[in-house]
């Protein structure tokens, strides 16, 4: 079956990106723009992992995946982000991996397949 | 009974020993705001004025790198001159402006004569061993010298340069660091250097020690904090530029390595030039903010520049099926500000308040006398407004909730506000919109 992305990035052209390339790998992507929907769909649906930004307008990256652990602890997260200066502190906030954001998509692709698999 | 005593005390009774005017005066001129180098010529003039209980003459050298380098050398040139520094220094209510300028005076007299010999005067830190006065910094010892013409271990350039036989080197330490060193002498007097000079001078060069060490350390912290102001800022940049740059290196990766449709690439295309677009917004906008000085506040007039706003075609297109509702009192003082950028601060309240303003709803601004002090200026629109996240999140660099926004506007109204010494406040509520208060000084008659 299938895996289940959910991608939180607030960035439309970029999420259309990542959107684009992951479906070609393969999974199934469900986008939001927004930690706020990000959490109703976790709710709602059954993902196999997150892959999140850190800094969007409202709730940012940390407080959501605090939020998503109290829902479903089992889900692997990715923190996916312009920022280097964090990476250090990612395991602190309970996410498996932290990607540095690249135009080469190699590194988060290898990293999906680690976690999940195809 | 509680007595209450200035730390710094300003007149010293005749009968009080000099040596004790001497220490309160170096210790004083700590206080003073003055540069590191005009606090140590202080030291130097207190040290070499009394002709009664000190020295003639001082030379001050400093470590530079690994190098100690003679950079000062102060001292009067008769014993007449001696007393009459010394009683202006010792004399009640004398200040520190005139010492200094007084001082800066008689370096700049020495310059042409005796201040670029100094520069001749340099030891290297690094030596195994060095010749006086060098070997008392290297060695951190205060070392009397007399008969310095048979001495073996001076060197000859300084005999030749100070012209004196009998002179006391006073290594300036600090955490056992070495900072500088200071010779001094009694090349007026001719006087013999006894001990009590010694203890006297050894408490100086202690003060003036630990004077150097605190100084240069208070340099480099303001130093770091500048460097990681701005390592901040390029952790900031970076974040900013990266996200278009990877939206452009991975739709172009894609018209590279995938048989591209037509209208794929086209897309593909359309979408770069857009993140270039927002590339080239945000630095003009970086480049802009940065460049915001002020450098002097002039008598603004709001209503013109407010009215001629609302008509500016960039806002009227943008205010296309919105409305703007521009109300200004009548007798409105002038503010103090800079017209350009006070103009600007409204233009990117208007802008903001207008993108989050719906068809068919207004904007509205208003210019009115808040008190004697402050006229204020509100931009209001009637978009969504604001939750406390975001409001808190409002000033922070690089924060947008426009998805094509810099996050820099509301930081470059909010630098050109501090610049005119005015207030910025925002009030915001989920569904009813935001305010912003925009308080400026009014310039008061005669300014």
């Amino acid at each position: 079956m299938m895996k289940k992305i959910l991608l939180i990035e607030d960035d439309k052209a970029l999420s259309l990106l990542y959107e684009e390339e992951l479906k070609n790998e393969g999974y199934s992507i469900v986008v939001a723009y927004d930690a706020d929907s990000a959490l109703e769909l976790v709710k709602k649906e059954q993902f196999d992992l997150i892959i999140t930004d850190i800094r969007m307008p409202g709730k940012d990256g940390i407080e959501l995946i605090a939020n998503v652990m109290g829902l479903r602890k089992d889900i692997p997260i990715i923190i996916n982000t312009a920022y280097q200066s964090y990476k250090d502190d990612f395991m602190t906030w309970a996410a498996d991996a932290y990607i540095i954001k690249s135009s080469s998509l190699d590194e988060l692709k290898a990293k999906i397949k680690e976690l999940i698999g195809n | 009974m509680i007595e209450k005593y200035s730390l710094q005390p300003s007149n010293f009774d005749p009968d009080t020993p000099k040596d004790f005017v001497l220490l309160s005066i170096i210790a004083q001129s700590f206080f003073q705001p003055f540069s590191l180098e005009d606090n140590l010529l202080i030291i130097l003039t207190a040290l070499t004025a009394g002709s009664g209980i000190g020295f003639n003459r001082a030379m001050l050298f400093l470590k530079d790198g690994m190098k100690l380098k003679a950079t000062t050398w102060l001292g009067p040139r008769s014993a007449d001159e001696a007393e009459a520094i010394w009683t202006m220094l010792s004399s009640p209510g004398i200040g520190y402006a005139e010492i200094v300028a007084y001082n800066r005076d008689l370096v700049t007299k020495m310059v042409k004569d005796i201040q670029p010999k100094l520069k001749f005067l340099v030891y290297d830190l690094e030596s195994q061993s060095l010749p006086l006065p060098a070997m008392a910094a290297l060695n951190r010892e205060i070392i009397l010298v007399t008969e310095a013409g048979s001495e073996p271990e001076v060197d000859p350039n300084f005999i030749n340069f100070i012209q004196v036989d009998s002179f006391l080197c006073l290594p300036l330490i600090a955490q056992d660091e070495i900072l500088g060193e200071i010779v001094v002498d009694k090349g007026i007097t001719h006087a013999p250097i006894e001990t009590k000079d010694i203890e006297l001078a050894r408490l100086c060069a202690l003060l003036a020690g630990n004077y150097i060490y605190t100084t240069t350390l208070y340099k480099k912290v303001v130093e770091m904090e500048k460097m990681a102001a701005l390592g901040e800022m390029a952790a900031f940049i970076s974040h900013q530029l990266r996200n278009p740059i990877v939206a452009i290196g991975g739709f172009t990766q894609q018209i590279l390595t995938s048989p591209c449709q037509p209208e794929r690439c086209r897309r593909n295309l359309n979408i770069i030039r857009e993140q270039v677009k927002h590339l080239e917004d945000i630095i003009y906008k970086l480049s802009h903010f940065l460049k915001i000085t002020i450098r002097e506040l002039q008598p603004v007039d709001v209503a013109p520049i407010l009215l001629n706003l609302v008509e500016r075609p960039d806002i009227k297109l943008k205010a296309a099926k919105k409305a703007i509702s521009l109300r200004i009192s009548e007798n409105l003082p002038l503010i103090h500000c800079d017209p350009v950028y006070f103009e600007e601060a409204v233009v990117n309240l208007l802008d903001n308040a207008l993108d989050v303003t719906p068809e068919g709803s207004k904007v509205y601004v208003r210019a009115r006398p808040y008190n004697d002090k402050y006229v204020m200026i509100i931009i209001k629109d009637s978009g969504p407004g604001l939750d406390e996240k975001s409001r808190e999140k409002l000033f922070s660099p690089f924060y947008s909730t426009k998805e094509n926004g810099t996050g820099l506007g509301l930081l470059f109204v909010k630098r050109i506000i501090d610049s005119c010494d005015g207030k910025l406040e925002v009030q915001s509520k989920p569904g009813r919109g935001t305010m912003f208060k925009l308080y400026f000084k009014v310039r008061e008659r005669g300014q």
